[in-house]
Formats: structure tokens, sequence, C-alpha cells
């Protein structure tokens, strides 16, 4: 599924949806440690979400506190505009989760995994089973024994048992964790079809590149800290440059470098990168123009989220 | 709560160890009918002995004899399915999974205590229910007479009386080992120490009674001397190992009591430990 048509998906949840999920100053400490710090997020209603930060970053601790699994040392959650210490179970009754690795009894079939968290939840009909089970297609391996289970199928399972109770919100940890390339490919066709009817999926995933692909903002933390939180979009224009090829670079890194709205020109390989507004391309053409230098390509130089990150968490890698 | 009540009873009808140990529990009444029996074949003629040993062979003697057989091999069996089911959420991760389905830690621990109660009345029924039909069984090949006029009203209300009391002396155990289960975060440490407690307390008791003095009064707050006061209700035809004598036992309602403390102690503090505890990977 391409980035576009992946987005289009779930498009106009953007902008003004109501919040689903808001973190106020939510912090937690073991011991010594200060897992999460001062944790400020929203989620609106209809976005997938992504939650990034490299290996204990506090990803999920948070997540824990949103589930009610750890309790917070400071701070506060809202789920849909309510405050979870005081409605934690009716909150958690709208939430469908999984956790790092989906974790379901061994010895129960696909099926009765279901059939076990069903009867636990309550007022979900086996055909809501079935159904679920048809939608990430472990209907024909459903009477098989859990424990005999390929991870991505267990993936699909945990997956599948967060819609058991139609959930506005689905938190997905690591969804893609420990699959191989097709099973990633299948898991994140899945999540833009879990996101819509207007669900939010909150995603904390080890996949740059597959955020990228699904997500509309995401949250990015770094020892506990958020670093940034922003459309996915603006994220990725921020490292917006322009790209140019002429045949005498360092003239045009003169005529460039004076130009008081260009932030920065540098030289790399044959190309020089001009960092300036998205906009300015036809503008830097026409200085260049008036300096007698025609560039033979002028492109512009998407950075991925992959370079932002690495940017922000100063080279550490995602997970 | 019976959602998650129902839920907890689903899981373990569906696991292979509950089963396991119900046929455990079987087998064991079944060798012991069959030992008794060989004991009463084997001394018929001699005089001494065998009559005592065709009488627990009866049917009056049924509910009492599997009862007292429930004392020691109920506890071991019940704190293994008890410890299994908060144990291994936390080795197979579940836990968080069922957490997030249940409405409180509070009604999910409740839940599998209450299932796995359910569990042991339907052990102890099925238990008796085997007893009678190897007592028909025994008393046929034995060529003993059938003889029902033991079951009056007062009878049967005594056994009522004795299954629930029986019932009543292995819960703490049972929460004994769950409050180890939970603390420990596995089914290992619930079920060594929940059996532990009860092999070594008998020999702890015998040493403090040996000591005298005040000392010797500690056991009458200990849990099996209580335990074993209110198991000596039940006029158990074959001798359970009572270390302390029927003088140096507690009264009953200090042994009702105290077990209740017990269970209360028990229960309150895995409930607590439950519930305060951050549930991490």
């Amino acid at each position: 599924m391409t980035n576009q048509t992946t987005k289009e998906l779930h498009s106009g949840s953007r902008e003004g949806g109501d919040i689903v999920l808001r973190t106020i100053s939510l912090s937690k400490r073991f011991g010594k440690l200060e897992a999460v710090k001062d944790l400020n997020l929203e989620v609106r209603r209809g976005e997938v979400f992504g939650f990034l930060g490299p290996n204990g970053a506090g990803k999920s601790t948070t997540v824990g506190m949103l589930l009610g699994l750890i309790t917070p040392t400071a701070g506060n959650i809202e789920l849909f505009d309510r405050k979870f210490e005081n409605n934690q179970w009716a909150s958690l009754r709208r939430v469908g989760a999984v956790i790092e690795e989906p974790a379901f009894y061994p010895y129960l079939s696909g099926r009765d995994n279901l059939e076990a968290l069903a009867r636990a939840i309550g007022g979900i009909s086996r055909a809501k089973i079935a159904e679920v089970l048809e939608l990430v297609g472990l209907q024909e391996r459903a009477a098989d024994q859990y424990g005999h289970y390929s991870l991505g199928m267990k993936q699909r399972l945990g997956i599948a048992s967060t819609l058991l109770r139609d959930p506005e919100l689905i938190i997905l940890d690591e969804p893609t964790s420990g699959l191989d390339p097709a099973g990633m490919k299948e898991i994140r066709n899945l999540l833009p079809r879990l996101a819509q009817e207007n669900r939010t999926v909150f995603l904390c995933s080890h996949l740059l590149h597959e955020v990228e692909q699904v997500c509309d903002r995401v949250a990015i933390i770094k020892q506990g800290v958020m670093l940034i939180c922003a459309p996915i979009h603006e994220l990725l224009a921020q490292g917006q440059m322009l790209q140019i090829k002429v045949d005498d670079p360092a003239q045009a890194v003169a005529a460039l470098s004076a130009l008081p709205w260009i932030n920065s020109v540098k030289r790399e390989n044959d190309y020089i990168i001009v960092d300036a507004p998205k906009d300015s391309a036809s503008r830097v053409n026409k200085v260049l123009g008036e300096h007698n230098i025609f560039p033979s390509e002028l492109t512009t130089h998407s950075v991925s989220l992959e370079s932002v990150f690495l940017q922000l968490t100063g080279g550490d890698s995602s997970d | 709560m019976t959602r998650l009540i129902s839920a907890e009873l689903f899981k373990l009808r569906k696991r292979s160890m509950t089963w396991v140990l119900l046929f455990v529990l079987i087998g064991i009444i079944v060798v012991f009918y069959l030992v008794l029996l060989s004991i009463a074949h084997g001394t018929q003629g001699i005089g001494q002995g065998s009559e005592p040993t065709q009488n627990m062979l009866g049917l009056s003697m049924v509910t009492p004899f599997v009862l007292s057989l429930l004392f020691p091999f109920g506890i071991i069996l019940s704190v293994i399915v008890i410890t299994s089911s908060i144990g291994t959420e936390y080795n197979w991760r579940t836990i968080r999974t069922m957490l997030i389905c249940s409405e409180s830690r509070l009604k999910l621990l409740c839940a599998k205590l209450i299932a796995v109660g359910i569990l042991m009345l339907i052990g102890m029924v099925i238990g008796i229910a085997i007893g009678f039909v190897m007592s028909v069984i025994t008393t046929a090949i034995g060529g003993y007479a059938f003889d029902f006029r033991f079951a009056t009203g007062e009878y049967l209300w005594n056994q009522f009386l004795q299954f629930w009391r029986s019932f009543y002396v292995l819960i703490p155990y049972v929460l004994l080992g769950f409050l180890f289960a939970v603390i420990g975060r596995s089914s290992i440490p619930g079920i060594v120490l929940g059996i532990s407690e009860f092999l070594l307390e008998s020999m702890i008791t015998a040493f403090l009674y040996s000591a005298g003095d005040w000392i010797a009064e500690i056991p009458k707050y200990l849990l099996t001397v209580n335990v074993n006061a209110i198991n000596a209700l039940g006029k158990v035809p074959v001798k359970v190992p009572v270390v302390s004598a029927s003088s140096q036992m507690p009264g009953l309602p200090h042994a009702f009591a105290t077990v209740a403390v017990y269970n209360l102690v028990f229960i309150v503090l895995a409930i607590y430990i439950f519930r305060k505890r951050d549930v991490t990977s």
C-alpha cells in the first residue's frame, strides 16, 4: 500500500478531531530511574499516532500507564475526556491493546483464546469472534493450538483480540516485533484498515519506515522526555531541501550563501544542498540564472523519518 | 464478576492439567480402596484388625474416609491448581491481557479464587462419588452385606457438615499458595512454600510441644494444629498424621476463628500486593 493511499483511508482525521487520549505531565519513576518525565500527549479521534523512541526511552512504560498496568508517579491521564484513575475500567472497555509480544494461553486454540477473553469482557458473540478471526486471516487456523502458531499468526491473533470489543482506541506496542518482512507487510497492511470507522490507533513501532507509511502524527521520546510531537508531513517538511546540480558548484555556493532567506548551503558530491523555504525553488533558480549559472538538475530533497529520528535522538537506532 | 468467573472456569476446563489432577485424585481413592480390600482379605481369619478394615470399606464410611484422604492429597492438588491459575498468567505474560479485559484487579483475583473453589468442590463431590462406587465394588467383591440403614437424617446432616468442614480446612493452604504465587509471580514459590508449610508445620509443632512452658502454647496459634482440631470432628476412620494429642488441641471456636484469621490475612495480603504492584514486562 502506498504512502498516499494509506493516508487517504483516514484523511481529514489529522486536524480538529476530538481528543481521545491526553496525558498531562505524566511521569513514572522506578527507584532512581525516571522512566517517563512530564509527558504531555494528545491523540485525536481517527488518527494513527506513532510513538517512537530508542530502546529504554519509556514507550512501554507509557503504554503500561495508559492501560492501568503501571501506576504513574505523577501526572494524569485522560481517556475519552474522563480522568483515567477515576474511570479506569469503564475507559478500558473502549480500548483494545496488544503490548509487545502478544500473550495468550498456549494450551488453548486461537478461537478458544478469543472465547476466554470474550467471556471476561462479556457481551461478545461467537459470530464476532469468527468475524475478527476472518478479518486477520486466521479463520482456517483458528482451531490450532496457540502454542503452535508462528510469530506472525500470534501477532494477528493479538490484533484480533483488540477488535473483539470494537474499540475506539487501539494501542499497539511493537506489533511487528520479531516478524519477517512478509509478516511485517501483512501487519502494515492491516493497520490502515484498523484506523477506519473513526477508530484511533496508537502505534509504538520499531520500524520507522512503517510509521512513516501509516501514521498521521508522531511523538518521539528519549530517556522519558518527549523531543517532538508533530504531524508527520510537517516533520518531514522541516527537513526538505533543494538539491541542485550545476557545472560550477563553488560559484553557486557563493551566490546562494549571500542570500538572507537561505538557511544553509553545502556541497555533497556533485550536488549542492540548499536549506531554504520549500516553495523557494523558482527563486533559487532565478538567482542562479542572474549569476549565469544554469542548473542541470533542481529537485526537492526529502528526508526520511529515520533521518529526523536519528537527528533528534542523537544517532540511536529505533527500538 | 460472573463474566470473569466464567472465563476462569473456561480456562480451567480446557486445561489438561486440571483433568490430570482430577484423575490423580480418582487414582488415589481407587488405590486406597484396593489396598484396604487386600488388607481386609489378608486379615480374614486372623480375627483382629479385619473388622475395622471391613468397616472402612462399607458405604457408611465413604464420606468420612474420602474426606480424610482429601485432607493431605486435596491440599497438594488444590495448591497446584490455584498457584498455576495465577502463576502461569505471569509465566505466559497473559496477566496483562487479562487485566486489560477485567473490571478490576480485585475482581480478577476473586474470580480466580472462586473458580478454583468451585473446582475444588466439584473434585470433592467426584471423589465421594468415586468412593461410593469403590465401596460398592469392594463390598461386592468382599462378599459383605449391603446395608443402607446408616443413612439416617442425622448421618446425612453430619456428612454434609463434614464436607464443608473439609473444604474450610483446605482454604488456608490454598490461599497461602496463592499468596506466594502472587508474591513470586510464578507457580513454583506457591507450590513449594504452600505445600512445605503443610508438611513442615507438623514437625515444628512437635518440637514446640516438647519444649514445654510457654513455647508449647505457640502451636495453638499455628495453622495445622487448628486444622487438625476441626478435622477431628469428622470421626475419621483412618488415622491422619495428627501431631498434637487431643488434650493439646485448641477448642473448636478457637480453631475456626484462627483458621478464619489466617484466611483473611493471606487473602488481604495477596490482594494488597497484586493491586499495588506494577505489571511490567
